[in-house]
This record gives C-alpha cells, structure tokens and sequence, in this order.
C-alpha cells in the first residue's frame, strides 16, 4: 500500500531537510550528466583512430652544428642508413610530426592567391615518396611521388615541386562533388596537382577544427634543426630507439639526437591535459554520488530517529514492517523525483551554458535520463538500509516515554 | 474473549534476568472495562505490550479471539493488531505531520479500507468525538483533551473489539480526563471491551472491574460495581 498522498502532505508541512535533499539531487543530476557527457566526449576523443600504427612509430630530432656538409643530401644519407637498420619497415625526414601538437598549417585554396576561392585548412606535411609508408598510411586512390617528384634542397625559396597527395577528408572538403583526384590545387601561389589520396591520418593537432586534413608535399629542406619518423616492425621499437643516436652520430658526428620518442607518448604528452580534466571530472561526479547518497542516507537516519516513536506507534496500529521499508522508500522516491525535475531542467541549462562558453556538444538527453536513473536507483539503495532499520523499531515503542 | 495463561515475561540482560511477568492468569470476556492498576515497575505496561501484540512474551499462552497469538508471525501479529485492537496512548502518539483526519486514517489505510469507507468511518468517529470540524487541524493545534480525543477516534475508527488505553488520561488535566473518561464509557457501553492502565485510583474505580499487577503477577482479583466501589469507599 503506497502512502502518496499522506506523505505528500507530511513532506509539505516538514520540508526543509527534504527541500535541502532535493536541491542536492538536482544538483547532483545536473553536473553529473554534463561531466559524464564531457567524460564520454574525452574518452571518444582520447581513443579516436589516429590512422597509424603509434606502437611502431617513433620520432626524433636532429640538431647539425658542423657546417662541414651539404644538409639535403645528409639527410637522404640518413633516412637510407636508417632503412637498412634491422627492424625498421621505413624512415622518412618529415617536417611536422602527426599527433605532436607541433607542425603547420595553411589554407588550401581552388586559385592561386589573390584570387578569391573556396579555401580548406589543413595541416601540411613536407616529405618524400617514403612518407606514407613510414606513418604506415594506405593510398587508397591515384598514387605515390616518384622519386623525381621530391624537390630536394637546401634554399627555403626553392619551390619545385607541383604534386600533393591528400587525404580523403581534405579531398571531400575541398571537392565535395569526389571528383577532386587529378585537380589542381594552391598553396598560396603554388599549384599543386593531386595525385594521390590517402586513407585516414590525423593532423599535428587532435583538437584541430579539421584534424583530419592533411596534405603530403614531396619537398625536403635542407635544414640544420630536422626531425625523423621511423617505422618499425612490431615489438621491435624499443630495441631500434636504442641504437638511434649511436647509428646516426656514426653517419655524421657534428650534431645532436635528442627528443626520442614514440609516437604514442608524443600523443600522450598532448592528451596529458584532457586526461587530467578527465580524471578530475571522474573524481567529482564519484564524490558528488557519494555525497548526495551519504545525504539521503544520512537524513532518512536523521527522520526515523526523529520519528522513532511515529514508526513504532505505526506499527502499533497495524504497519507490517514492509509497510515502514515502503512508506521511506516512497518518501524519497517522491523527494527525488522533485529533485530530478530540477535537475533535468538544471542540466539542460548548464549544457547550453557549456555549449555557448566552452564550444561543448550538446548534452544528449540520454545522458540526462541515464543520470536520473542512476540518481533515482542510487537514492532507493541510500534509503533501503536505513528504512529496513525503522521496519525494525519494536510497536513496544509507542507506549513507552521517550 | 482475551485469555491468558501462565504469561511470562523475561528480560535478559549478559547481567541479570528480570521477570516483568511472571505465571499471569487474566481472562477478560467481551464487553468488560478493566482497569489495571499496581505500582511503578510492577509490570502493567509489559502487560498492556503483550496484551496488544506489540511485544513478545517468554512463555505461557495468549488467546484473542479464539487466536493463540504466541503461534503468529510478524505479519500476522501486525494485522491482528490492525483489525481487532484499538490503541490508546498516554502521550496520544498523533503524527505530528498529519491532520486529524489523516492520523484516524493511518490503521484504515493499513488494513486496505476503500477511501469511500475510511472518509465514512473518520466522519463519523470525528462527530463521536466531538471535533467533526476540525479535520483538517494539525494535533498541535489542539488542547490535549482534544488530542486524546483524536486519539480514540483513531483507535475507534477501524471498528476493534478491543480497546488497549495506557493512561488515556496521565497527560491530562482533571476536567479534562473526565470527559476522556465519559468518552471511554460510552464506547464501552456501545459493546468495546476496555482495558485501561493508570495510575489514577479514582478514574480505576469507575472501572467496573479492577485488577492490580504487582511484580509481574495479579494481585488482586475483584469485581467492582462502581456504585458499590463508592459506598464502601463512603463508609469507610
């Protein structure tokens, strides 16, 4: 037998404890569907698919002081000594390295500049025909640099180069229609044809507004500050990543190798941040539930000590003890449910603010229905325990004096 | 209609063992008004506890109606208690949060009444005792002889064949607890067995039959006619 209305009236003639139980748990529901949401959005965030193989891949920079050599041709030097290391599938100079935060970008444009045209932003990469099979990415359309394809230089202002192989996003972006493979299109001024489409690879910047536009240039620079992308045969990285210092002061001592690192712990150090808020997010939504649970459990304690005598004098008048255990669990539900009220309409406000200040999704209502179930099941097992205990209260009670 | 036998009463402790009763016999038949009476500690509540199922007794045998409530369950006590026992307390134990018609409701609700019913049966309890206007009243907002009043018609509502009053009128003052008393009679007269524990001897000698509990037994066993009661008090 369900006392609604009974308790209903009780609650409004006693209503602060509840009132102050039912702000908590709005206010539970509203951070706790937002924070799981921005939770959810990190962990989809911190797992995309970054389109390589980063337990294979490692990077490393190399820092020339001796003036004693050409830079270009030492660095094609490099990359064929670093080939031939066993273990290693391919190397390549590249001038930005993927997931890193570090590298460039541009606007890639139908016409060469000034002229006005559609224009994409992308992130770029300088390389050679090795670079794709070095970051382990498959061309899924048209083909490869040749060789002869690849300015190699050592002037900054030499631009020979007229070929590009592009992602398949940058591709979309840029020729929606999927008719863009053999069109040309601009670097500033220079005309680069598109030769090549590669499957999905990221960008230097995860949170990049286009993280999956990416366009590989076959230009190498001589340059005294360069870095290196190896690949490796799986499991073999870390043995690879040992020798790479010693292997490319043999080829050529007058520099210094440092920033050796694996791909992954490249991504790791960008992600470090997100994975801090994420950790934080996780601490506060599970110290929020357990203090709106230590609430709940605390004030149904508070009321059957108050109503000590109420519950035995209910029992005197008839009350099984299951009726007590309800007449709790009614209460809060009912409680909670104002709470809930609230705290779905708190949520959804919280959300547009998050939305408007912080460019956050927005707040799906499964997650807000999801959270209120779990607030409303959470609050029923904080209640049980104590309103089992008033279902114990002997009737004795009622003609006792206390 | 309440017969009991040999009823022990123990209270152990790692320490000590008391006997709040010990080898009571009591048979009440229907329609009777008992007062009980005995001093502090002698074991009238314990009495009243058991007699109303809100506590178990050691040994012995309880019979209500026909029943051996020694055989019952929790459940079963509980709804015993629900449709044969009206209950009334010294310190009324109206809930507080509650209207006047909703605290007569609460044993109603318990027992499943239909809401058409349970509004007949408080209308008509409140009008017996007095406060038909003051249903929607919080306890708190009334004198304490209205409360008790409350509290009868709680006990009255759900129509018991057995009235259980614990100084119905210990909190009351003397105008007052004669008017709870009068109620108390009429109800008897209507066909309610009473039984009734105080302290008061004047309001156990309106009582047509006294008994007194010393040390967890009956003491004293005796048929009063209250006009007799009176005149040998009187001449004595």
């Amino acid at each position: 037998m369900l006392e609604i209305k009974p308790i209903f009236h009780a609650l409004c003639r006693s209503k602060v404890g509840a009132i102050l139980l039912l702000i908590q748990i709005a206010i539970t529901t509203a951070i706790v569907s937002n924070a799981a949401f921005i939770i959810q959005d990190r962990v989809a965030f911190l797992n995309q698919e970054t389109g390589y193989p980063e337990q294979d891949l490692f990077m490393f920079n190399v820092m020339t002081f001796g003036k004693d050599i050409d830079l270009s041709q030492q660095f094609e030097l490099d990359e064929a000594m670093l080939r031939a290391l066993p273990g290693v599938v391919n190397a390549a100079q590249s001038s930005s390295i993927p997931l890193s935060g570090s590298g460039s970008a541009s606007s890639f444009n139908l016409k060469p500049a000034p002229q006005e045209s559609k224009s994409i932003r992308s992130s770029y990469i300088f390389i050679d025909e090795h670079g794709l099979d070095t970051y382990g990415v498959k061309l899924i359309a048209g083909r490869n640099f040749t060789e002869d394809e690849v300015t190699i230089t050592n002037s900054p202002t030499e631009r020979t180069t007229n070929v590009t192989v592009v992602t398949q996003a940058l591709l979309d972006e840029l020729f929606p229609e999927g008719d863009g493979l053999g069109k040309t299109i601009y670097f500033g001024d220079l005309p680069l044809t598109i030769i090549g489409v590669a499957d999905h690879m990221k960008s230097p910047w995860l949170k990049d507004s286009h993280p999956n536009n990416v366009a590989l240039i076959p230009y190498i620079q001589g340059k005294t500050y360069a870095q290196f992308a190896v690949r490796t045969k799986h499991g073999q990285r870390a043995a690879v990543m040992k020798q790479i210092e010693t292997a490319m002061l043999n080829n050529y001592n007058k520099r210094v190798i440092n920033n050796i690192n694996g791909l992954d712990q490249l991504k790791d150090e960008y992600v470090a941040a997100d994975k801090l808020m994420m950790r934080m997010l996780i601490v506060l939504i599970t110290i929020l539930v357990l203090v709106t649970a230590l609430g709940i459990f605390g004030l149904t304690l508070f009321n059957i000590s108050k109503r000590t005598k109420q519950i035995g004098t209910r029992r005197a008048l008839g009350a099984r003890k299951s009726a007590i255990i309800n007449y709790f669990l009614v209460e809060n539900a009912m409680i909670c449910c104002v709470g809930l009220l609230l705290g779905i309409i708190a949520a959804l406000l919280l959300g547009q603010l998050l939305m408007q200040h912080f460019s956050i999704a927005a707040l799906p209502p499964s997650y807000i229905a999801g959270t209120a179930i779990m607030v409303f099941v959470m609050s029923l097992l904080a209640v049980f325990g104590p309103a089992k205990r008033a279902a114990n209260i002997s009737p004795s009670i009622a003609t006792r004096t206390i | 209609m309440l017969k009991m036998n040999n009823i022990s009463k123990l209270y152990q402790t790692e320490m000590v063992q008391t006997h709040a009763l010990r080898d009571f016999n009591l048979h009440v038949d229907e329609g009777e008004f008992i007062a009980v009476t005995g001093p502090s500690g002698s074991g009238k509540t314990t009495f009243l506890n058991i007699a109303g199922m809100l506590e178990p007794f050691s040994s012995g045998e309880y019979l209500l109606d026909g029943i051996d409530v020694g055989k019952l369950n929790d459940n079963q006590r509980a709804d015993c208690r629900n449709q044969k026992i009206g209950f009334i307390f010294q310190g009324f134990n109206l809930i507080p949060d509650l209207n006047l018609y909703e605290n007569i409701e609460v044993p109603l609700r318990y027992r499943g009444i239909k809401a058409s019913e349970r509004k007949r049966r408080i209308e008509q309890c409140l009008e017996q005792v007095g406060l038909a206007s003051r249903a929607k009243h919080l306890p708190q907002q009334l004198s304490g002889g209205q409360q008790q009043r409350v509290a009868i018609a709680r006990a009255l509502a759900g129509e018991p064949r057995f009235l259980l009053a614990d100084e119905p009128t210990g909190n009351l003052d003397s105008l007052m607890a004669r008017q709870v008393m009068e109620l108390l009679e009429q109800i008897n007269r209507d066909g309610a067995t009473i039984i009734m524990v105080t302290h008061d001897p004047e309001l156990a000698r309106r009582a047509p039959r006294n008994i007194q509990v010393v040390d967890g037994q009956l003491a004293d066993f005796t048929l009063y006619q209250g006009a007799q009661n009176l005149k040998n008090v009187a001449g004595a």
